[in-house]
């Protein structure tokens, strides 16, 4: 090769390249004006169009759907104290999922908010809108008297779930009761990775929503599976995001601890069947009684009972 | 009579701090493009592929970020660098063969004073079409000095956008272009 001489190589690459770049003909391009024209330049009665600005979501329908929370909360509370409705429940829980999740794509939700109230607590630069504090606040209001209403039918996270519930096998006490302090685990990482600062921080329960993707029927592939998973899973083991890892649950259980009032299984007559707690997917009924903590308000108790003929008033 | 007490206390404290984050209230915050750091809208035409992080990022199925033809700074030229694929073989119109925009998302049409001894020299209006493009910011990077005025920028829009607490987009972007600001400033 060094007999070759390096000005012959060097002009056969040139060679090449330019029949490599003969047919592809474009033009040399060069820019006609240095300003904008303006619409008198152009003439011809000619108007300078506006430029589509699209406003979020109107403030008075946020408002709305505070409002519509609290309704559905407060009809869930008549549906399952008073009403002792099965049937009418399922109802709230489809009417909930189909708005919360797949009309409002999930957004905004209590379990996410608690972030936002955590960072806006600590961060004194961070503020939140109020529709985000109130949502963050009903439920707990609402379950520090009637207890977990929220969970039933209203959430959507928990009504996918519900309403996927096959053929529920008891989960042994113990284990039911290790897998719950999860929640509270989760509920902490969530709470320190919001309070980190602004660039690092991360919001932990909003990235590891596993039902968010199908109400926006789109997410990350791992997310989807994830979330198929829980419902898969949740046929069988009743509801597993909302009693082993939803950190807002964590908080409502303490909070129904505090209730006034919650679910009664035929109250003023003998329990001894158990058929009740058999129902239950939850395992909330211990010694025939509906512990406030883990009720889900799902009403199966009542739709199992025989004596519950009669009871609503 | 205990319990009654505890209730009052925690009905207190959610209270107390409801009030404390209603005071701090600023309005509503959104995420939106700084087309400053955005590095389509720096980098210009320098023979690189456009970053299309906002096309592949966001959570929405078509992404809430678009590009917006700022028209009152557009220059609407008759050979548009970002309509045209100006490095494209040129038709029997004179024009460049190919489009740029991969989605056909851009319209041109004819405005103004049309001359009738040059009908092809006249001002070009180029229309985004919101609901075909995905954000992905190759006319971006071409609508820049030299070649255009740098009219167009990616923007999110508001009707799409979900406003996640931590814009995916923002976590993917290495510029950190994407910003959260009160919704005034935003628009």
């Amino acid at each position: 090769m060094s007999g070759l001489p390096q000005v012959v190589v060097r002009a056969c690459v040139v060679l090449v390249l330019l029949v490599q770049s003969a047919p592809a003909q474009a033009i040399p391009y060069q820019r006609p004006v240095d300003t904008a024209p303006q619409a008198d330049s152009i003439g011809g009665g000619y108007k300078v169009p506006a430029v589509q600005k699209p406003l979020p979501r109107d403030y008075w329908l946020q408002v709305v759907d505070v409002v519509a929370l609290a309704a559905a909360m407060g009809v869930s509370v008549w549906l399952v104290l008073r009403r002792r409705s099965r049937r009418w429940l399922t109802a709230l829980t489809i009417g909930c999922l189909a708005y919360f999740g797949f009309y409002r794509q999930g957004c905004i939700c209590p379990i996410g908010s608690l972030q936002n109230v955590v960072v806006a607590l600590a961060d004194p630069r961070y503020s939140i809108p109020m529709v985000v504090t109130a949502t963050f606040v009903l439920p707990l209001v609402v379950a520090l008297y009637f207890g977990r209403a929220f969970c039933g039918g209203v959430c959507a996270l928990g009504a996918i779930q519900e309403l996927v519930v096959l053929k529920p096998v008891q989960v042994p006490r113990r284990l039911d009761r290790a897998l719950g302090l999860l929640k509270y685990v989760y509920l902490g990482l969530a709470v320190l990775f919001a309070v980190k600062p602004a660039l690092a921080r991360d919001f932990l329960i909003c990235r590891f929503d596993p039902f968010v993707g199908f109400f926006r029927r789109t997410g990350a592939p791992h997310m989807l599976i994830l979330g198929a998973a829980f419902l898969v899973a949740g046929m069988f083991v009743g509801r597993p995001y909302c009693r082993y890892l939803c950190p807002y649950g964590g908080l409502l259980a303490w909070c129904a601890r505090l209730a006034r009032r919650g679910v009664t299984i035929t109250p003023n007559k003998e329990l001894d069947c158990g058929l009740c707690a058999e129902a239950c997917p939850y395992g909330a009924i211990e010694r025939m009684r509906a512990v406030r903590r883990n009720c889900l308000y799902c009403a199966r108790c009542y739709a199992s009972c025989p004596r519950e003929r009669g009871v609503a008033s | 009579m205990s319990e009654d007490l505890t209730r009052r206390t925690v009905l207190a404290a959610l209270a107390g701090g409801a009030v404390f984050l209603v005071k701090k209230a600023n309005g509503q915050i959104v995420w939106q493009v700084n087309a400053a750091r955005c590095i389509n809208s720096r980098l210009g035409d320098t023979g690189v592929e456009a970053c299309n992080l906002c096309t592949t990022e966001c959570v929405v199925a078509l992404s809430a970020v678009r590009a917006v033809n700022e028209y009152s700074k557009c220059g609407r030229c008759n050979i548009c660098p970002a309509y045209f694929n100006i490095s494209s073989a040129v038709n029997e119109l004179g024009q460049p063969g190919e489009k740029l925009c991969p989605r056909d998302a851009i319209a041109r049409k004819p405005i103004g004073k049309v001359d009738p001894e040059d009908p092809a020299n006249n001002f070009y209006e180029y229309i985004i079409d919101e609901e075909k493009c995905d954000g992905c910011g190759k006319c971006v990077l071409k609508c820049k000095e030299p070649l255009g005025l740098g009219s167009i920028t990616l923007r999110v829009r508001y009707d799409r956008c979900v406003n996640c607490n931590r814009c995916s987009i923002s976590r993917a972007c290495p510029q950190n272009a994407l910003m959260q600001l009160p919704i005034g400033q935003a628009l």
